[in-house]
């Protein structure tokens, strides 16, 4: 069964004058354990697809299922609980707190979980093992690399055992081998603990490394290939 | 984990951080410093009237609104049974007044004759020290007159003064004493209309065929504010025809000068803390555009708006509270130094000062109500600055915020 059902989704921004259409029908589904790239120009719509499959934005038409939750009947207010228990973010920007350890941002959204301190503080040490960046637990993001912090936002990402993971070009701030190293451990994750990535991006490296692309012009989807990697 | 983000951030610009802490600082310094001295005043004043007239008085039940000869009452064991098992009391004075006419030689005036008993009196007030001319009240049937009296009346130290009054149940009262001194106080209207003398000569005067008639008593307590609590308990030993008065009534004018030095303060305070709010409110405009993205992601990973709210509050709030604390840990010290030192007031400043019977220092207040006033104007001013984050948090999207 998919896990995400967008069905002939519609978003127009009025913010200017001039209605801008940024997505026109898009019908996407996606599967458990996957691990997909949203690809295409600037300005195609594939952030604004993001936005919405991730809960950020709601479609002005169409329905957005997960896991047959229609995200547009809920509240701001469990909008914001909805993605707190089932998506994970990793931005392009990293977007760690910035006065908080890797430790604590990774233990952070375990907090606003409700987990208790205890397990938290395991359950965030075993997932800074597993992206290997427990040595740095105790510095902050200033002190980690461009490559370090994304790790850390992968962990933060992981750590609260999202259905799915959404990443918004994971890989523009991040040099050739930070990139290879990411996108090693996403696919490790993914084939692990079978975490459902979703990437927008346009970074060749992470094409290369998708299972499947769709790609989007115009605000509508151009094409759609599943790879055997 | 809150208030280990709220009190990091900020810290992140620990410069903008310390601006503002130290505009908190210095307008709660200087709103300390400056109210401390003029409550100090105040509350002088305020201790000098009490010492007067007592913190409490009891009179014959109608004699506070009508200060009537008529009702005076003889001292009994009742009302002295009332005093004793009370042990915040200090010192009782009785005390007997009553108008009459006063003449020497072709002039006459209507005066108040006050019936004191003098060395209690000279202990409370120090009487004998106001002396100008002559001495102090020594032995029976001498009169103190003040100097713009004794000016009126063209009488002078050794002269004798003819008293004629209403006394007491209809009768007639009439004496002659001896002027033993003349007295100068603060007041121009006690030189021109009193007149002291021994209570026994005043009871006397008003009511020879029965000893003990007074007015009132004063009553001294160990404490100004024991004076609410101890009423209605006196009111109670007393029954109906007694009343007890606090110094709050008796004093009700004075506390309304009070209060109007205190209200005509607050305009200078005022400035200082709208110079404290805006050092307040431009910091936290800052942090909350700074962390416009910070909240964007929170918001996005699953944070509950309420409890950015109440990040957005603290983040305000612990700004305020380290000018607060700074300013308290500074001034504290320093006021209750100089509470316990008053700076001494020299010169003819302070000559003015011991006429009015004041003692000549610049007194200190260190209230617990003003510490804890500015404290609570402080966290007020911070409360209101902390309003524009939390309506921003709010209201705010998400997206836009991202895209700034």
């Amino acid at each position: 069964m998919s896990i995400i059902q967008a069905k002939n989704i519609y978003k127009v921004y009025n913010e200017t004058n001039v209605p801008v259409n940024a997505l026109n029908g898009v019908d996407l589904e996606i599967e458990k354990g996957e691990f997909t790239a949203i690809v295409g120009p600037s300005g195609s719509g594939k952030t604004t697809l993001l936005n919405i499959i991730g809960g950020l934005d709601l479609p002005t038409e169409g329905d957005i299922y997960i896991e047959g939750t229609n995200l547009k009947s809920l509240s701001s207010r469990k909008l914001i609980d909805f993605r707190l228990h089932n998506i994970g973010f990793v931005f392009q920007a990293y977007n760690l707190i910035p006065v908080l350890t890797a430790m604590e941002n990774t233990e952070f959204i375990l907090e606003l979980q409700g987990v208790p301190k205890k397990d938290r503080e395991k359950r965030a040490m075993e997932i800074l093992e597993t992206v290997d960046i427990a040595d740095k637990k105790d510095h902050k993001p200033g002190q980690l690399s461009g490559g370090q912090q994304q790790r850390v936002a992968v962990a933060r990402a992981l750590a609260s055992q999202p259905k799915y993971i959404i990443a918004d070009e994971p890989t523009a701030n991040l040099d050739s081998k930070s990139t290879e190293e990411l996108l090693t451990l996403m696919k490790k994750m993914n084939q692990k603990f079978q975490t459902t990535f979703i990437f927008a991006t346009h970074d060749q490296r992470v094409m290369d490394k998708a299972l499947r692309i769709v790609t989007i012009d115009d605000g509508k989807i151009v094409s759609d290939t599943q790879f055997e990697r | 984990m809150l208030l280990a983000i709220a009190w990091r951030n900020i810290w992140r610009n620990r410069r903008r951080t310390l601006i503002a802490a130290s505009a908190v600082f210095m307008a709660m310094a200087l709103a300390l410093l400056m109210l401390s001295i003029k409550y100090g005043s105040l509350e002088q004043m305020v201790s000098v009237g009490i010492n007067q007239v007592g913190n409490l008085q009891v009179h014959d039940s109608g004699y506070w609104q009508n200060k009537s000869i008529e009702h005076s009452f003889f001292d009994n064991p009742k009302v002295e049974q009332a005093f004793k098992g009370l042990p915040e009391i200090k010192r009782v004075i009785p005390h007997l007044q009553t108008f009459s006419l006063a003449s020497y030689g072709s002039q006459t005036k209507g005066i108040m004759v006050s019936g004191i008993d003098p060395k209690l009196e000279d202990q409370q007030i120090g009487l004998s020290n106001k002396i100008i001319k002559g001495h102090y009240l020594q032995k029976n049937d001498e009169v103190l007159i003040g100097d713009k009296m004794s000016e009126f009346l063209k009488i002078g130290v050794g002269d004798s003064i003819v008293l004629l009054g209403q006394g007491y149940r209809g009768v007639t009262s009439y004496g002659i004493y001896k002027v033993a001194g003349i007295f100068h106080l603060p007041s121009n209207e006690m030189n021109t209309s009193i007149l002291y003398m021994n209570l026994t000569d005043a009871q006397r005067f008003v009511y020879p065929y029965q000893k003990g008639l007074l007015t009132g008593f004063s009553i001294y307590l160990d404490k100004p504010s024991l004076a609410e609590k101890i009423k209605p308990v006196l009111e109670k030993k007393l029954g109906k025809d007694y009343e007890v008065i606090t110094w709050k009534t008796m004093l009700s004018e004075l506390l309304k000068t009070v209060k109007f030095g205190k209200a005509a303060n607050q305009i200078f305070v005022l400035i200082l803390y709208v110079v404290a709010a805006f050092g307040i409110f431009s910091t936290v405009l800052m942090m909350t555009m700074e962390k416009r993205k910070q909240y964007a992601v929170m918001v996005s990973i699953g944070m509950n708006r309420k409890k950015l709210v109440w990040l957005s509050i603290m983040e305000t709030f612990m700004v305020s509270i380290v000018g607060v604390v700074a300013a308290l840990a500074v001034m504290s010290p320093l006021l209750f130094y100089m509470h316990f030192h008053p700076i001494p007031v020299t010169g003819d400043m302070a000559k003015m000062y011991l006429q009015y019977n004041i003692e000549p220092i610049l007194p200190f207040s260190v209230s617990s109500s003003l510490f804890i006033s500015q404290t609570v104007i402080i966290l007020t001013l911070s409360f209101l600055s902390a309003l524009y984050p939390v309506i921003y948090v709010l209201k705010f999207n998400v997206l836009n915020a991202f895209r700034h």
